[in-house]
């Protein structure tokens, strides 16, 4: 586990002189006198520290709806390190046979992986009637397919309502309409920014409760800026405010608030909602937007589809990759891509994400210099002819 | 004096850039968890 850890405080204070606190917690900032009230953990006491700049990087936490018998000790969420190693433990000591993982999407994948690949019986429960939802329903049912071969039973339009327990144990998930036996619950339901503090401290939120910051990281609040998980984005093909909670955008706009606490300038121009997970062989990746979110700005779009290989067909290892573009209706601005594949798709997205940071149109991909040679890919990259079947679409 | 509120990707990462610009600069970070900077 310690190989996880990228630095530890001793680290911090030897190579940087920053001093890093561990188990303190800030339970109150005072915006006017500039100080927040520090709580140490361990013994409990606390003191008032004064700032002349402040930044929140609070994080997020998982979403636990308040249902019974949702703190029962078989069932977690997996959040941290924390979360993880307390999982791991149980998984040793409680031998679970199997599992009931609530939530569809990019936890609830990997912690499908992660139990498949240590035998446990799985059953996934999903709200909607796909798995994946940040995909479109067609792409995600590619994922769905893959988590059924492997023997994940999936229980698509499924709510969890509580859980049944024994002595403190869960003993199965129950929905509407099914009672389904588990060993162990593992929750992946989302996240919410940790933004009470800045909250209560009259600092003002915006998307989904996220503290609200300018390009410069900066809140509306003086001296006082957030980064990361607690604050909010831009997205730059709705071109509208955006919550997303991933350690990419955490170590970037981290990067931006430094340099201009620093006292250089910097700006976060802002993300594109690209996103990558795998289950077993299949991989999948999105950027830009889904059908259901252009749908949601009332844009006309197009959308172009391939079933193609990373490789070329005679090539060992070559494998199906399905790619799916979307771009707005006449003007043909790209909007979105998706893939769904074999080893060697999903990381494809970075052309995609990298055209839609650069407001690129189906024309701008059609004749990108893109590497070719067999063992690396075919000579038309599936983006670029799922793009030219979107344009053909009009 | 520059606080910094919790000590994983973004507020580290924070921390480093002042650290750099500013070899001077007094940081203090505080985290309520055991650990910091950890991959997820």
């Amino acid at each position: 586990m310690d190989a996880l850890i990228a630095r530890t405080p001793q680290a911090f204070l030897a190579k940087q002189n920053i001093r890093v606190h561990t188990g303190h917690e800030v339970t109150r900032v005072d915006p006017q006198k500039q100080r927040v009230l520090v709580r140490d953990l361990h013994s409990l006491a606390e003191r008032w520290e004064g700032y002349d700049q402040l930044l929140f990087a609070t994080g997020a936490r998982p979403v636990r709806p308040p249902l019974e018998g949702i703190d029962c000790r078989n069932i977690f969420d997996v959040h941290n390190l924390v979360s993880g190693s307390r999982l791991r433990k149980t998984l040793d000591e409680l031998r679970p046979r199997s599992a009931v993982i609530v939530g569809g999407g990019y936890i609830g994948l990997e912690m499908a992986e992660a139990l498949h690949l240590r035998g446990l019986k799985i059953t996934m429960i999903q709200r909607n009637a796909q798995v994946m939802p940040s995909l479109d329903p067609d792409m995600g049912e590619r994922i769905g397919q893959s988590l059924r071969e492997k023997g994940v039973d999936l229980r698509l339009g499924e709510t969890v309502q509580g859980f049944a327990q024994r002595d403190g144990l869960a003993v199965a998930v129950l929905t509407e309409s099914q009672v389904i036996p588990a060993d162990l619950v593992i929750l992946g339901l989302g996240v919410a920014p940790n933004s009470e503090l800045a909250k209560d401290a009259g600092i003002p939120l915006g998307v989904k409760e996220s503290i609200r910051v300018n390009e410069l990281q900066q809140t509306e609040t003086p001296r006082i800026w957030a980064a990361g998980d607690c604050a909010q984005s831009y997205h730059l093909v709705s071109r509208r405010p955006a919550y997303v909670a991933l350690g990419t955008v955490a170590n970037r706009q981290g990067r931006v608030a430094g340099i201009n606490l620093g006292g250089q300038y910097a700006t976060f121009p802002g993300v594109v909602g690209t996103a990558i997970s795998k289950f077993m062989d299949t991989e999948c990746a999105r950027t830009g937007l889904s059908e259901r979110e252009i749908r949601s700005l009332g844009l006309q779009y197009v959308t172009g589809r391939i079933e193609g290989y990373t490789l070329p067909r005679y090539y060992p290892g070559s494998a199906p990759i399905s790619v799916k573009v979307l771009a707005e209706k006449g003007s043909a601005r790209l909007l979105g891509v998706q893939i769904v594949g074999g080893p060697g798709s999903a990381k494809r997205i970075d052309t995609a994400a990298t055209a839609l940071h650069a407001g690129f149109s189906l024309e701008d991909l059609l004749y990108l210099d893109l590497s070719y040679a067999p063992p690396f890919a075919g000579v038309w990259d599936p983006i670029v002819i799922a793009a030219r079947m979107a344009l053909k679409e009009g | 004096m520059l606080i910094v509120i919790g000590g994983d990707a973004a507020g580290m990462s924070a921390a480093s850039q002042v650290r750099r610009l500013q070899p001077e600069a007094d940081i203090t970070v505080f985290e309520r968890g055991p650990y910091t900077s950890f991959s997820a």
